[in-house]
C-alpha cells in the first residue's frame, strides 16, 4: 500500500493533474457540506495539507515537461515543472492551508459559507494551473478564469452591492485582455507557445508591444495602479476572507510570477532601458500614490487594501531594476508581503467578527482584551514597516539598494513609501490597540479571536521573524537556486549607510505621528496635518471624489464613445426608417405622374427599363 | 450512409413544418412536440453525417436537371458544423417556447415558421448549387418576415417589413452577383468552380447580401428592430439561425470557394471592427433589454467575420468556434431575457433590479451565458475569442487586432452594466412580485449556460471538426 502510494507520488504528471482538478472536487465536496463546521473544517485541513504535499513533492522533483494529449487548435495542454514554478506552487500550498483554516473559521455561521469555499477552491486549481502551464495560452485559460471566480466571491453575501464586483470585472477583464494581446503576440513572434521553447526576445518591434501588455497584466494581477482601484472598493464590500485570501496573497503571487518569468526569461531585459525604467517608474508611483491614500483612511480594511496595493509597488520597483539584487529582493519582498499582508487582513476579519466593524473611530483600545491578536499586529507592523530583523526590513533593504543603483530618485520615492508605511500603521495599531477601551455599542464583552483564526495568525507572525533573521532560508535555500541568481544576499545588509538612513526614515514617521497626534488630538487623526497640508488637500480631496480614479475614466470614455456611437445609429435609423422610405414614395409618386395615359411617358418608361435591362447584361 | 440522410435531414422540418397546422387543431401539445422532434431528426441527420466528415468520406446526393443543369447536397465538415450548431440551439429554442408561446395565439403558424425556418437554413448548409443558396436563403427570409410580425401590431409588422425589405433586397443584389460568376464560369455549382478568381464587382455584390442577413454595419439596423418579436423568435435568429446564415455564406464561398482579391482581406476585417465598436457603444446606452443583447449580437458577428475574412486557418477555426460559441450563449440571453420580460411585462432595464433573488435559476443562465460571450476561461467564447484575434495578429494586421480587444473590453463593460442593472442591486421602485419562469423555460436557458461551460471544458472535439474545415486553406 505505502508503496503504491510513493510510485504513485513519484509519478509527477499524476500530481500536476491532481493539483488542478483535486481542489475543484474537493470544493465542490465542501460546499455540500455547508451544514456542518466540524466536517468542513477537517476537509479543508486535509484538502489543503494534500495539496501542499503534492506541491512539496514536485518541489523536490527535476524539471519536467508535460503535454496532454488533447489539442484544441492553437493550444497545447502542455505544462512544466522547474525550480521556480515548483517554488511558487509549494508557497502557495503552504500558504493555502492558513487560508482556508483562517476562512472556514472566520465564514463559520455565514449561509454564504459553502459556496465561498467551493469558489475558493476552484480558484485554487486555477492558480496552480497557470503556475503549472508551460503554454502561454493555457496560463491565459487559467488565470483569465480567475475572474468568474473573483465575481462570485466579490458578490457573495452582498448582491445588493455590486459595485465592487462589475468594477473588480471590469478593470481585470481589461488587464486580462491586454494580456491576451501579449501573449498573442509573443507566440506569433517566438513560433511557439510553450514557455520552455522561448527564450530571451529581443525588446523590438512587436515584441515591445507584446513584454507591456504581458507586463501589465502580470501587475494587474497584482492590484498595480492603474488597475488598482478595485480592491480598495472590495475591502468595503467584499467578506474579509477574500481579502485575506486574494489581494492579500494569492494574486500577489501570480502577479509576480508572471512579471518575473517574462522579464528573466521569455525577453532580454536589461538594467537601465526604457523599459526598465518605465517600470521602476510604475512602481514607484504605486509605492508613494497607494500610500499616501492608505495614509488619510479611517477603516482598517480600507487602508490595508491601499497598503495591498503600495506594496507591491516594491516588487516590481525591484524587479524592474533588472539587477539581481533588485529581482532577489522584489521576490522575497513577495513573500514577505504575503506573509504579513495576509496576517493583517486577518487581524482586520478577527476583530470585525468580535466587533462588527473595522471603522477606527469606533475602535480603542483592544490590546488588553485581544493580547495574542495584538502581538500578532505589532510583529506584522514591524514588518511592514521594515523594523530591524523583520523580515520586511531584509527584503526593503535589497530594493533600496537596487533603487538607488539606478537612479536616487527611485530611492526617494521608495523611501518616502516607507515613511508613510510607518506612520499610517502607527496611526492604526495606536487607535486600535491602545487607549481607552471603545467599541460599538451593543457588542457582546470582547474576548480574544477564536483559535482557528488565531492559529494561521499567529504561525504567520512567527514567519515574519524567521524570514526576517534566518533569511539565508528564503533568499539562498528558496529563491537563488529557483531564480538562478548565484550572487547571496543573505544576512545584514551589506550597506550600513542605507540601513542607517531607513532608520533615520522611521524615527521621522514617529516624530511626525507624535506631532500629528499632538496637533489633532488623537493618534487616529495623526496623520491629518498632511491630508489638510496646501496643495495636498485639493489633491485628496479630487481623490476622494474619483476623479482620479482610472476606473471612472474608462467608464467616462466608454460613455462618451456610445454617445457618439448613438448619434450615428440614430443617423443610419434615419436612413432607414425615414429617408429611404420616403424616396421610395416620391418615386413612386413620380411614377405615378408618369403613367397618365399620354404615349410619351410610356415611351420614355419603356426605353429607361430597357436600358436598365442592357446595363444588367453588360455587366454580367 | 449516402446522401438520402442530407434529404431527410432538410425535408423532415421543411415538409413536417407543413404537418404541424393539422396537428395543432387535433391537439396542441402533439404539436409542440412533433415540431421539437421534428428539428432534432434534423440533428441526428447532421450527427449521421458527422460520420462520413471524420472518415473522410462526406455524404452527398446529386440530382441532374434538364438543360444540362444539376442541384446537389453535400454533407462536408463546415455544413455539418453549421447543420449540428443550429439544430442543437433551435431544438432548445422550441423546447422552451412550450413554455413561452403557451398564452399566444396563432401557434400554428409560429411553429410551422419556425420549423420551415430550420429546414430552410438545412437546406442553405448542404446545397452545392448557388441558386439552391439563393431559394434556401429567401425561404428564411420570408419566414423571419412571418415571427417577426408575430404579434400583428402596427409596429411589429412595420419592423417585419423593414427586416424583409433589407435582407431581401441584400439577397436580390447577392443573386446579381451569383449571375455575375455564372456569366463568367457558366455555372452554379460550386465544385465546379473551386479556386476561381472571380471579379470584385460580383464579390461586392453578394457581400451585401451577405452583410445584410449577418447584421453589419451598416446593414445591421433591421436587426435591433426586430426585438419586438417573441423572445424565442429573436433568440432564433439573432443567435441560432438566421444571422448565422451569412457568415456561413461568407465562409462557403469567399474562404472554401472562390479565390477573391487580396485587397478584401483588408476590407471586411476593417467593416467588422467598425461594425464590432460601433454596435458595443450603442449597447452600453441601450435601456431595453433586448437591444443590449441585439446590439451585441451585431457586436460579436463581427468578432466571427473577422475571423473568417482574416485569411488563415487559425482565424477561420476561432471564426467557426465563435459560431457555435455565439449561438448557444446568445440563445442563451435572449431566451433569459425572455423569462425576464415575461415576468415583469417590460423590456425597460431601469426598472429592473435585484431579481437574482426572485430568478436565482434564471440569473446563473444569464452570467454562465454572459461569460461566454465575454470570453472569459473556461467558457467556449473565450478559445473562440482567442483565436480569432490570433487570426488577425498572424496577417499581420496588429492595429485591428488592438480595436478587437477593445471591442472585447466594451462587451464586458456592457453585459456587466446589463446583468447588475437586471439581476443585481436593490430592485426598481413599482416593481411587481416576480417569480422564476416556468420549469420548462428555465430548465432551457439552463442547458444552454451548462453547454456554454461544458463547450469550454471540451472544446478539443468541435475544435476537431473546425480544424477539418480549416484544413482546405
Amino acid at each position: 500500500m505505502f508503496h503504491a502510494v510513493s510510485e504513485w507520488l513519484s509519478g509527477g504528471v499524476n500530481l500536476l493533474l491532481c493539483m488542478v482538478v483535486l481542489p475543484a472536487l474537493f470544493g465542490v465536496v465542501l460546499w455540500m457540506c455547508k451544514k456542518s463546521h466540524f466536517l468542513q473544517t477537517l476537509l479543508v485541513l486535509l484538502s489543503s495539507l494534500l495539496n501542499t504535499l503534492f506541491a512539496f513533492v514536485l518541489y523536490g522533483m527535476d524539471d519536467f515537461v508535460f503535454n496532454i494529449p488533447l489539442t484544441t487548435f492553437g493550444f497545447a495542454y502542455s505544462f512544466r515543472i522547474d525550480a521556480f514554478a515548483s517554488l511558487f506552487l509549494a508557497f502557495t500550498a503552504g500558504m493555502f492551508v492558513l487560508i482556508s483554516l483562517y476562512t472556514v473559521v472566520n465564514l463559520k455561521k455565514q449561509s454564504y459559507n459553502g459556496l465561498y469555499l467551493l469558489y475558493l477552491y476552484i480558484s485554487l486549481g486555477m492558480i496552480n494551473g497557470a503556475l503549472m502551464a508551460d503554454h502561454l495560452g493555457i496560463l491565459l485559460f487559467f488565470w483569465e478564469g480567475l475572474l468568474c471566480t473573483l465575481f462570485g466571491m466579490l458578490l457573495i453575501g452582498n448582491r445588493d452591492h455590486p459595485k465592487a464586483a462589475m468594477k473588480a470585472l471590469t478593470i481585470s477583464g481589461l488587464a486580462d485582455l491586454l494580456l491576451m494581446l501579449g501573449i498573442l503576440l509573443t507566440v506569433l513572434s517566438a513560433g511557439t507557445g510553450n514557455m520552455s521553447e522561448i527564450h530571451a526576445l529581443s525588446l523590438s518591434g512587436n515584441h515591445i508591444v507584446g513584454f507591456v501588455c504581458i507586463l501589465l497584466g502580470a501587475l494587474a494581477k497584482g492590484g498595480c495602479m492603474p488597475f488598482h482601484s478595485w480592491i480598495p472598493q472590495a475591502a468595503e464590500d467584499a467578506p474579509t476572507a477574500f481579502l485575506v485570501g486574494f489581494p492579500g496573497a494569492m494574486e500577489k503571487i501570480l502577479g509576480i510570477y508572471l512579471a518575473t518569468r517574462i522579464v528573466t526569461e521569455l525577453f532580454v531585459f536589461e538594467h537601465g532601458t526604457a523599459m526598465s525604467i518605465a517600470m521602476m517608474i510604475l512602481g514607484t508611483l504605486t509605492i508613494v500614490l497607494a500610500v499616501a491614500m492608505a495614509l488619510i483612511q479611517k477603516d482598517m480594511k480600507k487602508l490595508l487594501a491601499y497598503h495591498a496595493i503600495s506594496q507591491l509597488g516594491y516588487m516590481v520597483l525591484g524587479i524592474g531594476t533588472g539587477l539581481p539584487v533588485g529581482i532577489m529582493g522584489g521576490l522575497f519582498h513577495m513573500m514577505n508581503n504575503v506573509i504579513y499582508k495576509s496576517g493583517l487582513f486577518m487581524i482586520a476579519g478577527s476583530i470585525e467578527k468580535q466587533t462588527g466593524t473595522t471603522d477606527l473611530k469606533q475602535l480603542k483600545g483592544l490590546g488588553k482584551k485581544m493580547p495574542v491578536t495584538a502581538a500578532c499586529f505589532l510583529v506584522f507592523t514591524f514588518s511592514i514597516a521594515g523594523f530591524p530583523g523583520f523580515n520586511g526590513f531584509f527584503s526593503k533593504e535589497l530594493v533600496f539598494d537596487a533603487a538607488l543603483e539606478s537612479h536616487v530618485i527611485f530611492y526617494i520615492g521608495a523611501l518616502l513609501g516607507a515613511f508613510m508605511t510607518a506612520l499610517s500603521f502607527l496611526k492604526m495599531g495606536r487607535s486600535l490597540f491602545f487607549g481607552a477601551y471603545q467599541v460599538p455599542e451593543g457588542t457582546p464583552p470582547l474576548r480574544e479571536t477564536k483559535a482557528g483564526m488565531l492559529i494561521p495568525m499567529s504561525i504567520l507572525a512567527v514567519f515574519c521573524m524567521i524570514f526576517g533573521l534566518g533569511n539565508t532560508l528564503p533568499l539562498d535555500t528558496l529563491l537563488a537556486p529557483a531564480t538562478g541568481i548565484q550572487a547571496s544576499f543573505s544576512g545584514w545588509p551589506h550597506s550600513v549607510l542605507l540601513v542607517v538612513i531607513s532608520l533615520f526614515v522611521l524615527l521621522l514617521a514617529l516624530l511626525d505621528h507624535l506631532y500629528g497626534s499632538k496637533k489633532d488630538g488623537s493618534p487616529l487623526h495623526a496623520a491629518d496635518h498632511i491630508r489638510h497640508a496646501p496643495v495636498l488637500k485639493h489633491i485628496y480631496d479630487a481623490v476622494e471624489k474619483g476623479w482620479l480614479d482610472p476606473y471612472h475614466w474608462l467608464m467616462a470614455a466608454m460613455g462618451g464613445f456610445s454617445d457618439v456611437c448613438v448619434q450615428v445609429e440614430k443617423g443610419i435609423g434615419f436612413v432607414y426608417d425615414k429617408a429611404v422610405p420616403r424616396t421610395v414614395k416620391r418615386a413612386g409618386l413620380a411614377l405615378q405622374r408618369l403613367s397618365d395615359g399620354r404615349l410619351s411617358h410610356y415611351l420614355y418608361l419603356a426605353v429607361g427599363g430597357m436600358l436598365c435591362i442592357a446595363l444588367l447584361f453588360w455587366l454580367l | 450512409m449516402n446522401g438520402w440522410i442530407l434529404i431527410l435531414g432538410i425535408l423532415v422540418p421543411l415538409l413536417g413544418a407543413c404537418l404541424l397546422p393539422l396537428l395543432g387543431k387535433i391537439h396542441e401539445k402533439l404539436r409542440d412536440i412533433t415540431a421539437f422532434l421534428l428539428i432534432v431528426a434534423a440533428f441526428v441527420c447532421a450527427a449521421f453525417a458527422l460520420f462520413g466528415v471524420f472518415s473522410k468520406t462526406p455524404v452527398s446526393i446529386r440530382f441532374a436537371l434538364p438543360l444540362g443543369l444539376s442541384f446537389g447536397f453535400k454533407g462536408d465538415a463546415l455544413s455539418v458544423f453549421m447543420a449540428l450548431t443550429a439544430t442543437f440551439v433551435s431544438a432548445i429554442i422550441v423546447l422552451y417556447s412550450f413554455g413561452y408561446m403557451k398564452h399566444y395565439k396563432n401557434q400554428n403558424e409560429y411553429y410551422m415558421m419556425v420549423c420551415l425556418f430550420v429546414g430552410a437554413m438545412m437546406g442553405l448548409v448542404y446545397s452545392t448549387n448557388l441558386i439552391a443558396i439563393y431559394t434556401f436563403w429567401e425561404i428564411s427570409s420570408l419566414c423571419c418576415w412571418r415571427l417577426i410580425g408575430f404579434y400583428r401590431e402596427d409596429i411589429t409588422v412595420q419592423k417585419a417589413n423593414k427586416a424583409f425589405l433589407v435582407t431581401v433586397l441584400g439577397a436580390l443584389i447577392m443573386l446579381v452577383g451569383f449571375m455575375g460568376i455564372y456569366g463568367q464560369t457558366g455555372t452554379f455549382e460550386l465544385s465546379a468552380m473551386q479556386g476561381v478568381h472571380i471579379p470584385a464587382w460580383t464579390v461586392v455584390m453578394i457581400l451585401f447580401g451577405i452583410l445584410s442577413k449577418s447584421a453589419t454595419f451598416p446593414l445591421h439596423n433591421w436587426l435591433p428592430d426586430a426585438g419586438v418579436a417573441p423572445s424565442p423568435v429573436t433568440s432564433l435568429l439573432h443567435a441560432a439561425v438566421l444571422v448565422k446564415i451569412g457568415v456561413f455564406a461568407y465562409t462557403r464561398l469567399f474562404v472554401l470557394t472562390f479565390d477573391i482579391h487580396a485587397s478584401f482581406g483588408s476590407a471586411v476585417p476593417t467593416i467588422a471592427a467598425v461594425s464590432a465598436l460601433i454596435s458595443a457603444g450603442v449597447a452600453f446606452r441601450q435601456n431595453d433589454i433586448k437591444r443590449v443583447v441585439a446590439y451585441s449580437t451585431i457586436s460579436q458577428l463581427a468578432f466571427i467575420l473577422l475571423g473568417l475574412s482574416c485569411q488563415n486557418e487559425i482565424g477561420l477555426v476561432g471564426g467557426l468556434l465563435y459560431i457555435l460559441a455565439h449561438s448557444v450563449a446568445k440563445g442563451g440571453l435572449f431566451l433569459c431575457a425572455g423569462i425576464v420580460e415575461h415576468a415583469l411585462h417590460t423590456k425597460d432595464i431601469r426598472k429592473m433590479g435585484g431579481l437574482a433573488k426572485t430568478m436565482p435559476v434564471t440569473a446563473i443562465a444569464f452570467m454562465l451565458c454572459a461569460f461566454s460571450v465575454m470570453g472569459i476561461p473556461p467558457f467556449s467564447g473565450f478559445f473562440a475569442k482567442y483565436l480569432v484575434i490570433e487570426g488577425i495578429l498572424a496577417s499581420d494586421n496588429v492595429v485591428l487586432g488592438i480595436l478587437f480587444i477593445v471591442g472585447a473590453v466594451m462587451t464586458i463593460m456592457y453585459l456587466m452594466r446589463l446583468f447588475v442593472k437586471v439581476f443585481l442591486g436593490p430592485p426598481a421602485e413599482d416593481a411587481p412580485p416576480v417569480k422564476e419562469g416556468t420549469p420548462v423555460m428555465v430548465i432551457s436557458v439552463l442547458i444552454l449556460g451548462l453547454a456554454s461551460l461544458l463547450l469550454g471544458m471540451i472544446m478539443f472535439l468541435p475544435s476537431q471538426l473546425a480544424t477539418m474545415v480549416g484544413g482546405v486553406l
